[in-house]
Formats: structure tokens, sequence, C-alpha cells
């Protein structure tokens, strides 16, 4: 049913073509016999023929730094721009010869053998939403259609590991469009809900209600069981089948001990959360280090099972007091996000984790008279780091205010490619979206060769 | 013998291929004009049988002119000698007439640009979002998305970089036509092929200089695809599509060959680049045919090949003979009525959004009048609940919340004035009217907060399609809609409408004054020029100086002489009864995306009129229709219908009414912002306003105006929390229903019978009754068993879902 059309006809053009909604009706059906959408699209992928090899990134942690992050001030410093482009903050030697991070990056600096910094991120989207609308969906936002998320096509196409969500948002969702887009909304983001960092976290409806053990829950079940059966006997209707689908995977979580505590910090040590900066901080930053530990459970997530986290963390939309704004966060990204490239790599999952930051745009190159810095796409900096990318490499860079690619421009859409394929995902095939009309996973991306490792 | 046998012999040859007598033919098209020596035209005959199917006979059918003027081979018409004559197609005992006519048959015309070399461009796919129609083009060739924008794309293919793409001294040699056959290598592949009609007109167009258009010449004013509509017997069968090109000269063009077809469901029935369908199996397709700017369709049918028998049913109203009637052409028996205690709660559901009382369950099973379901229905309607959950309908699509500096205080105004409107019986024409040329502070006339909602004239104007008209020009804003008749002319028409509110400060900083600033326009992108107020679908206004171009569009609108507006209505009204729409999604019909019954949508559009757009005698209507009272269980010719209204279908209820029923049977209250405490879900007013439980199911937070923000369909979330959360669980036991129901009525299996009540309006069946027993009985303690199957009954889909 997924026949391809041949690449650069009129066919292959994704604007509204039609596929039948039988088809999909069909995985409804299916998946009565507990086959899941994306055990479907895997039988899908097995019967074309194509060999698919083992995906490099079994999971994906995504840091999303919301409001615009100053590259200039992080990855990629400029110290011989003129005084109001470099800023105020010095650049530090990193563990690569010749490469400088900014100091407020100065224990990324000794994990950057392990990183991939593209200094050539580049799109044309200047506002907040529309900024990360393309950087998430790998669409340029568009008046007709939401695209789904990364998290959401990753959820969708994969299906569910080890009883964990596929697709989960720390705290919450901290983007509109790190949503399902216009694919339904039980591909959506599962949310944590509370932040992690705070005492006695833990996350709505995950655990059994006070009173309730876990015989009378079983008791309950089967009550369930008895109600249920006459209704079920006599319908078949696509929803009440994902309905069921989604009880029988909710039933799985909460009798899944990994499951559970997978979304506690509880059995974490000392040493751990030291790693993290949720402990041992003196000076200001102890009492700024709130958003560490959205690090720490989101390793615990991707070690259950999730394939998509996505963990949002300060607020970077500076527009006027620049460094003041700065100074009282990235400091503590830089340990939390040094930590978890550390902790990845001790475990052995950095291999197979990809652990990616960005932001919807950089900042302006040049420092306004508020002294802040205004929202950039021109170019600016992401992080990549495992799952399949080069260690140790710096992809593109741009040109000497920071200001504009002046090699290898990253588009959203070869970004967007190449994410997908380290995670097994065709990017060229089709999802349908309202009014049976098929998109492209990414549409014009191909895939950046020099970023695999 | 050898008499018998020559008479066999003229029998077989004499006999059509198979099947039995037509009842008539059809010839498509109606008439034949062939204009100058290359024009030609297709013909498809169409034989259609007794049981109403159709079947393609054109290549068993004999055609004979009774003048020479035209020669006929496979079904096309090609000129010989101008005149006039009639054509004779006989099938069987069936023959048609229809009138050719021929004119300057040696005449070789001009190739035009627009019309003959877009056409080729258009169809080798090179002007698409993929290829040079992107925005910035293709490996620096760039072409109008489309083809939306001819005069630049004759400047880019001819002018832009002189010399480089077209070889005026060498035609065949130039980069146009080496990249399109893959003589050099070319991203696109190879797109014309050498031998090809498309070659020709390309090379031909080169030999003439590649002249531009001169400026009076014919434009394409639509085409037609034939036959309109096919029912195949069975599948298997194949039928010819012919697409013909109407000009402004009246003259018109076999475009087949250049037009690109589409089908939106393969299941059914298939198309091939040359317009041949195929049918594949049982059920509906909609084949589209692209040529040009334009798209239209043919509506096909599939039935099984099993036999049929018709439903006949007496007692069938307007509608229900609308839907049979559909049915019977898909050959779907519809799915037999539900019981009284079904239609109860489905009536509560959708009428106001609670479930019957045990009081009024035991009253409606008690009444043993024939009109009962009737009785029920007026009362339903005329209780306050009905009003308060289509204002919330209403506002979802007026996007009222609390946004862009929007007020609470704006807010509460903005609310109570369509909730007013409302519960003072006022429909939503009139309301509509009030809405759109609003002018005034935002306290003072609080419809002026739908201008503060969204403010660009672009985005108003596409709310304004998508909600009051049912369409979604979004794509128009920059490039012709490929599936749909919506050009970019339409769309920038359609905004200027918006393009002159004003807005100003008030007194009070929270309040916002929109005015009319009676000057001020927008611009085509383009042409760059300023683009007059054009209706959607309709002709320029024409606006006397000094008037509100809003008051313009408003009038406009809601006239019952504008079908879209009616139709979309009535459509809304109809999804509302039966979750999905006949057009579906509701907002979003197209060409491209027709509806499932024409006819049942122009009845109701009809009645939207008649009843002047009062939702109660509509929604009384068609809740009385043996349609909406059809089971969700399905029957073996229905199975796989899910557009055509054969049975009901079970929708999970909206985030709104699951809570206030989930509040109703439990006993408890919530809070919501805005509204006093023990208020109903359905009345909050705000979109913003958060609510775990609502957002979690899908409430609508009014960002858009797309009936897209409410979301029905079941999540992880949702699970989890009907398990675990404080919304069953929690309102069990701060509800206390099963203490009082146990003090009151002792038995506990009296008190499940009364739990069954509440939640899903029936009683336990014997065999559950019987396993309730014996579960109460393994419990300890009644109560806690007791609890447990209340927590169970909410946590079923046969409660969470309107059945």
């Amino acid at each position: 049913m997924n026949r391809k059309p041949e690449v650069g006809t009129w066919h292959a053009d994704p604007a509204h073509f039609k596929r039948s909604r039988r088809d999909f009706l069909r995985v409804g059906a299916i998946s009565g016999l507990g086959l899941t959408l994306s055990d479907m699209l895997r039988i899908e992928a097995a019967q074309s023929g194509r060999p698919r090899s083992e995906p490099k990134a079994k999971s994906v942690i995504h840091i999303y730094l919301q409001g615009g992050f100053p590259h200039m001030d992080s990855f990629d410093p400029k110290p011989d721009a003129p005084e109001e482009y470099r800023g105020i903050l010095k650049p530090v030697q990193t563990r690569l010869p010749g490469l400088f991070f900014s100091e407020h990056m100065s224990r990324m600096a000794q994990v950057a053998d392990k990183l991939t910094i593209v200094r050539s991120m580049t799109h044309t989207e200047v506002d907040h939403s529309r900024g990360e609308h393309s950087m998430f969906t790998g669409y340029r936002p568009s008046p007709a259609l939401v695209y789904p998320s990364m998290g959401s096509v990753t959820a969708q196409q994969l299906g569910v590991r080890a009883a964990m969500p596929p697709y989960i948002v720390v705290p919450t969702a901290g983007s509109q469009f790190l949503g399902s887009g216009y694919l339904s909304n039980q591909f959506g983001p599962f949310a944590l809900g509370t932040d992690p960092g705070r005492p006695n976290f833990s996350v709505r409806d995950l655990s059994l209600p006070r009173g309730i053990d876990d015989s009378r829950f079983e008791r309950r079940k089967s009550w369930k069981g008895l109600v249920d059966d006459h209704f079920a006997k006599t319908q078949s209707e696509d929803d009440l089948v994902s309905m069921d689908s989604f009880y029988r995977r909710a039933y799985e979580m909460l009798s899944s001990e990994s499951v559970r505590n997978a979304f506690s910090l509880k059995s974490e040590s000392e040493e751990m959360r030291k790693l993290y900066g949720m402990s041992g901080l003196t000076g200001p930053l102890a009492f700024r280090n709130g958003g560490a530990a959205r690090f720490l459970i989101a390793r615990r997530l991707i070690e259950a099972g999730a394939r998509f986290v996505s963990v949002t963390f300060g607020a970077w939309d500076t527009h006027a007091f620049h460094y003041r704004g700065i100074e009282t966060q990235m400091p503590i990204l830089d340990i939390a996000l040094a930590g978890l490239i550390t902790d990845l790599d001790r475990r052995g999952l950095l291999e197979s984790t990809l652990v990616l930051v960005n932001s919807e745009f950089g900042r302006t190159p040049k420092v306004n008279s508020g002294g802040g810095r205004d929202h950039w796409p021109r170019v600016f900096s992401i992080m990549m780091a495992g799952g399949g990318v080069k260690r140790g490499l710096v992809h593109g860079s741009s040109d000497s205010l920071a200001a504009e690619p002046s090699a290898s421009p990253l588009s959203v859409e070869d970004y967007a490619h190449t994410i997908y394929h380290l995670m097994g995902i065709d990017a060229s095939k089709d999802l349908m979206s309202p009014g049976n009309r098929p998109q492209q996973i990414v549409m014009n991306g191909k895939i950046v060769k020099q970023l695999l490792a | 013998m050898f008499a018998f046998q020559t008479l066999l012999c003229s029998l077989l040859t004499m006999l059509p291929p198979s099947g039995p007598e037509p009842v008539k033919i059809e010839v498509f098209p109606t008439q034949v004009s062939l204009t100058h020596a290359r024009d030609r035209q297709g013909l498809v005959v169409q034989a259609i049988f007794a049981d109403g199917s159709g079947l393609d006979v054109t290549d068993a059918s004999n055609f004979n002119l009774d003048r020479p003027i035209a020669s006929i081979k496979n079904g096309f018409l090609a000129p010989l000698a101008d005149g006039k004559a009639n054509l004779s197609v006989i099938y069987r005992s069936r023959a048609v007439k229809i009138p050719v006519q021929v004119s300057d048959a040696q005449k070789v015309l001009p190739l035009s640009f627009r019309n003959d070399v877009m056409a080729v461009i258009s169809r080798a796919g090179c002007n698409t979002g993929k290829c040079h129609g992107a925005a910035s083009g293709k490996d620096g060739f760039r072409l109008s998305l489309f083809g939306y924008d001819p005069e630049g794309d004759y400047f880019r293919i001819t002018r832009e970089m002189g010399g480089r793409r077209l070889n005026l001294a060498s035609p065949e040699n130039c980069l146009l036509l080496n990249k399109a056959t893959g003589r050099v290598p070319h991203t696109g592949g190879i797109r014309v092929e050498p031998d090809s009609e498309s070659y020709k007109i390309l090379t031909t167009w080169l030999d003439q200089s590649a002249p531009t258009d001169p400026a009076e010449s014919r434009v394409l004013v639509g085409i037609d695809v034939y036959p309109k509509e096919a029912v195949f017997a069975k599948p298997g069968l194949k039928h010819r599509l012919v697409v013909r090109a109407r000009y402004s000269d009246g003259t018109d063009l076999d475009v087949t060959r250049f037009s690109v077809f589409v089908g939106n469901n393969e299941s059914a029935a298939k198309v091939g680049e040359s317009g041949l369908l195929t049918a594949t199996g049982p059920g509906e397709a909609f084949i589209m045919a692209r040529f040009d700017k334009f798209t239209e369709g043919s509506a096909i049918i599939v039935r099984s090949g099993k036999p049929f028998e018709k439903s006949v049913d007496p007692k069938a109203g307007e509608i229900d003979n609308l839907v049979l009637a559909k049915l019977d052409k898909l050959h779907i028996r519809p799915s037999g009525l539900c019981d009284d205690e079904t239609f109860l709660r489905r009536a509560y559901i959708d009428l106001i959004g609670l479930l019957p009382s045990e009081t009024e369950y035991d009253s409606f099973m008690a009444d043993q009048s024939d009109d009962k379901r009737e009785k029920l229905v007026d009362k339903l309607i005329s209780r306050p609940d009905f009003g308060d959950l289509w204002a919330m309908k209403w506002a979802e699509l007026f996007q009222i919340r609390t946004t862009n500096g929007i007020s609470d205080k704006a807010l509460k105004s903005y609310d109570g004035w369509l909730r007013s409107r409302i519960s003072k019986g006022e429909s939503i024409d009139s309301i509509v009217r009030e809405l759109i040329p609003a002018v005034g502070g935002s306290f003072d006339n609080p419809p002026v907060n739908y201008f503060q909602t969204e403010t660009s004239p672009q985005i108003l104007a596409e709310n304004v399609a998508q909600v009051f008209l049912g369409t979604r020009i979004q794509c128009a804003q920059c490039h012709n809609h490929p599936f749909d008749r919506w050009t970019m002319d339409d769309y920038y028409g359609f905004a200027a409408f918006f393009s002159r509110v004003g807005y100003k400060g008030a007194m009070d900083p929270r309040e916002l004054t929109i005015f009319n600033t009676s000057e001020g326009g927008i611009s085509h992108p383009v042409t760059s020029k300023s683009v007059k107020p054009k209706f959607l679908g309709g002709d320029e206004a024409k606006i006397p100086p000094g008037t509100d171009y809003r008051n313009v569009l408003s009038t406009w609108l809601t006239t019952p002489d504008n079908p879209a507006f009616a139709r979309n209505f009535g459509n809304i009204v109809w999804a509302h009864f039966f979750g999905i729409g006949i057009v579906e999604p509701v907002d979003d019909s197209r060409v491209s995306n027709p509806p499932s019954n024409p006819q049942l949508l122009d009845l109701l559009a009809r009645k939207a009129v008649e009843y002047r757009f009062d939702v109660k005698r509509l929604a009384r209507e068609i809740c009385l229709s043996k349609t909406y009272q059809r089971q969700t269980s399905r029957n073996e010719t229905n199975l796989l219908d899910n557009r055509n209204f054969s049975r009901q279908t079970a929708r999970r209820m909206r985030a709104e009414i699951l809570l206030d029923c989930i509040n109703q049977v439990t006993g408890t209250t919530d809070s919501y912002r805005g509204l006093p405490e023990g208020g109903r879900a359905i009345r909050i007013p705000d979109g913003a306003a958060q609510n775990y439980f609502l957002s979690t199911f899908g409430r609508s937070e009014r960002e858009t105006a797309c009936t897209c923000n409410v979301k029905n369909s079941p999540t992880l979330s949702q699970a989890l929390h009907l398990l675990n959360g404080e919304t069953t669980g929690g309102k069990i036991s701060s509800g206390t229903v099963v203490p009082k129901l146990v003090q009151q009525l002792g038995d506990p299996n009296a008190v499940s019978t009364a739990l069954y009540l509440r939640c899903l309006g029936r009683r336990p069946s014997r065999s559950e009754s019987e396993k309730i027993k014996a579960a109460l009985a393994q419990s300890g303690d009644p109560q806690i068993g007791l609890e447990d199957l209340f927590w169970a009954l909410l946590n079923t889909n046969e409660f969470l879902f309107n059945r």
C-alpha cells in the first residue's frame, strides 16, 4: 500500500495526493489483533523488501532551549569580533585543539570530544512559534496545516517499547509545535506534568490512588472486564478499539516496576545528583539548579524504553539585559548537560542515544541598545552527541560576526531528515494528513553524511 | 444445418459482449465542436442498466455521421471538412444522436504559451512544489507553483538568463528540451518523451520563435469531466474519462491527455494517467482531473457484485429517503433502529450533554405512546442546556478566549453577548450579521472582540471562509489551490473585505475600539495591484462609497441565496448528531472533498433556510429521522461504510460533556474559571481556561477557528487518568452516591442496577446481574465492591461513548 512514486514526478509531490483512508482503517481493524500501527508499518517496511539496517539512534533526548539560544555566547564565540558583537564573555579552550566555547560552557568544553557542534544551522523564521515549527517538525509553518513534531512522528512510526510511552515531554511541552500536529492526538507527547526538580516529585495518574493497593486494583480490573463485555461484543468502531488499546497500555505501565521507577528519581545516588548539578553546588548556582533534574529523568526515561524525550530548559529570550539573563541559566545548563553526556557515555548509552540540543533560532550578532540580543535565524548553533553522529566534530561555520553561515549551511529539512535517518525512519515516506492528503515526513531533505559517524 | 450455423454466426457477431439490455445509453460530451485542424474530441458511451449500474460501451458502440465532416477512430472525432452533422451512437437496441460542428477544419492555429505550452509543463510536473514550483525554484530554475503566474513563467523560460534555456536558432537543442527529455543530466529525470505529443508541442512552439500570447488570447474558464458519475456493478470493470476545457471565446478542447488524474480511494477505483478507471473493489472513490488551475471530479461507486435487495421503508422520511437512495446505489443495507433505552441516552447526550436520570429513564420507558421519541426530543430542545451546548460550539468557531490582549472583562461581555443572543432564540445568521460588521469599543459592543482575536485581514478572511462557508482558502494565499477552485485572486479579493478594519485605544487600557478606516486596501502579491473586495466564489462586490466593506460581506454571507452558508450550517448541525459530516471534515469542503451525499446536504440547506437557521428545528428533524435512530452495530453489507450514515457511530463524548456527565452521575461539582461553583463545563466562557481533565480529553482551546481543535480521539493519558485520577475514584468517594444508594435501597444488587441505570442508561443483563452478584458476594464489604463497580462503569467504553 505504500507504493512510492518516482522521485520528482508529479505523483511524488506531497501536495494533496490522496490514498485510501481505508488502508488506515484496516490498521484499526488489525489492531484488534494486538498489532499497533507501528507494527503495521514495520510489517509493511519488511514486505516492501527494503532491508532495514539497525538504527543508530535507538532513543533521542532532545533539549529545547526555549526562546532563542545565543550561539555566539555558547558554542560559537567570536573573540575577534568588535566588542558590540562579541559581547563580554571570554572564550575557553575545549578538549579539541583550536575549538573554543564561551566561558559559560566550560564543563561542556571538557566533553567537546564527544560532541558534534553545528555552527551553521539556518532558516528564515524570525518569530518564536514559526521558528519552533521549523525546528521541531522539519517544515516551514504552513497556513494550511500544522505538522507533527519529530517526537510524534517517532511515536507513530516506531510505537511503544517496553510499555513506556514512546514520546515524553519534560516537564511539559515547551512549545505548541512539540505536539502531534495533523496526526491523531494519540501520538502526542506524554507529559510529566510536574517538574522533576520539585521535592516529592511524582507523575500524575501514574501510581494507584491512595487507598487502592494492587489487589484492589486487580479486582477493579476484573470489574471493568465484567462491565466491558456486553458492549464490546457488538462494536467495532476504531476509536473504541484504540481506547481499549490505551487501557491495555496503561495496565502494562502500571504493572511494570521498571516503568514506574523510570518516572522517579528516588533511586539515584547523591553522586549522580552531583554529576547533574542537582546538588553539591555552592553560591548562587545552588539556588538555580531546578532544571537539572530534567536531564537526569530524561536519561532514566530512555533507559526504560522511551524513544523520544523532549526536555525544555530555560528562558533564553533575552531582548534586554542579555548577559544578566544568561548568567543565571547557562552555567547550570553547562553542568547538567555535561553531566548527561558523561553519564550516558559511562553507561555505554551514548552510542545508541542521540542527544540533541536546539532552539528556535539564535540571537542577533550585535548587542542592542538595551543590552539585549534579538531573534536571529540566519545562522545559529545546535549540538548533537551520540546516536550515530561523529564525535568531536564541528560542522559548518558562521562568518566572523556570527551573522551568516560561511560554510556548509544546515537547512531545517536536511537537519530533520538526518535525525530521522539516525532513528531508522525513512523521512521520504508519506504520512496521512486530514482530507486524505499524504504528506512526506520531511519534504526535500537529504541526509547530511558529514554528520554521521 | 448450414442455415443454423449462419444464424448462429450472425447471432454471435450481433451479440454484444455480455450482460442484459441497457435501459438507456448516454454519450459524453453531448455535443462536439471541432474548431481547428489539430482539434480532437474523445467520446465516452455509457450504458445504464435497470439496476442503476453503468458500463463503458464506447468500444462496442457503432458511430455514424450523417455527413462526412469528421473522422471517427477509437472513439475520437477529428475534423475533415467544415459543416454541421449529426452523430448517431448505437449500442444494441439503444441509440443517441448528438450534434457535431466543424469549423476551420484546415486552419492550423498557432500554439499558445498559456494554453498549450503551460499545459505540457503542468502535465510533466515541472511546476510542482517538489520541483521548479518550489518557492525558491530548483537547481536555479523557478516556475510558479501549479502555474499561477503564467506571465512570470513565460519571462523565466524565455528571458531570464537570456539564451540559456532556449535556443531559437536550433530549437531541438536547447536546455529546456534537453533537460525535459533527459538528454543532459536532470535531477527530475525524463519528463517528456522525445516522440510524444508534448514534445511536439514544445518544439513547434520553439519553431514559431517561442511567442508570447496575444493580449486578447482566449482564457480557460473551466473544465468538465465526463461522466460525472459511474456506478460499477462489480469490481474489475473499466471506464474511460474525458476531460474537456472551456474557453472564454466559446470554444472547447479535449484536454484528457494533458490532465492529471488523482483518485481518493484506490481500494475502490484506480485511475491511470490516460484517465482510464478501473474498479478495484466495493466502495466509493472520487476521481479528480486537474488541468491548469481547474479541478473537477467524477463520483465512482463500485458494488460488491453480490445479490442485493433494495431497502423498502414506507415510513422513511425525507432525510431517510435520500440516505437510502445512496445506500441502494452502493448496495448497502442500513442497520436497524435502536431500542428505546439507547435512544434515550443518545438523545440526552446529543441534545443537552447530560445523561437521563433514573426517573427520566423510568417515565420514558413507561410511556407507551407512539410519539414518545418525538415528545422526548421536544422536551430536550426546549431545555436551556441545548442553547448552552450550541453557544459552546459557536464560541469555539468564534474563538472566544482571552488572547491577544482581550481582558477578562471584555471576554465576559463577549461570551455574555453570544449567550444572550442564543437564549433569546436568535439564530446564527442574525448573530453573524451582528458579528462581522461590528464596530465600537470591546466593552460596549462585545462582538468587536472578534476583530481583536485575529487582526490580519488574511486570517480573518480564512476564518470566515472556514467557519461560515465551510471551506479552507489558506492554500490560495501563496498559490492557486491545486485541488479546489480558489485562486489567489479569490483569496485576496475575499481578504480585501477586512482591509479596512481600524484599531485604536479606548479610555480603559483594557479596551480596544474597532472602526472602519474607510480607506486602504490589500494588494495582490503577484501583480502588486490593489485588490477589490470579491465574494468568495462570487462576483466583485458593488460597494457604495462610504459603506463599510464588512456590512456588505455579512449581508452576502447570510442571505438565503448563499448556498454555501446554508450548506455549511446544515452540515455542522448534522455532524453534531453523527460525529461525521456529510462533508468531512465539516470545514473542509472542496472540489476534491465532495459531500458524501450531495442531495442530502442540499436538503439540509433548504431546511436551514426554511427554518431560518434555527438549530432547534433542524436538530429536531434530524433526531426524528430513522437515520439518526439507527443502531451502532453493523451488518455484513455496511461493515466498511463510515461515510453514508447506514448506521450510527459510537462517538466518545467530548471533554466538556464527559466531565459534566461524570459530575452528574457521581453527584459532584467542579469549579471553573469564570463560572460559579457547580457550573457546567460546557458553559466555561474562556477557551484559555485551564483544566487538566478537559485538556486531556481534547477540549478546544479555541486557538484557531478550525473544528479540529476539538479532539475526541483516545490517548494514553486519558486511560491513566480514568484509572487512577481523582475524576473517577475521588469523585466516587466524595459524591457518596454508593452509601446513599445502599442506605436507600439496602440490597446491593438493587444498588448495582441503579448504578447501571445512572451510568449506562440501561439495566444489567441477566448474565451481567449474575456475575455482579457473584462478584459482590466475593468482595466482602459490599460498599467497596459497589464502589469498584461504579469505578468500572466510569471506565467502560459504554459509558465514555455515545452510542
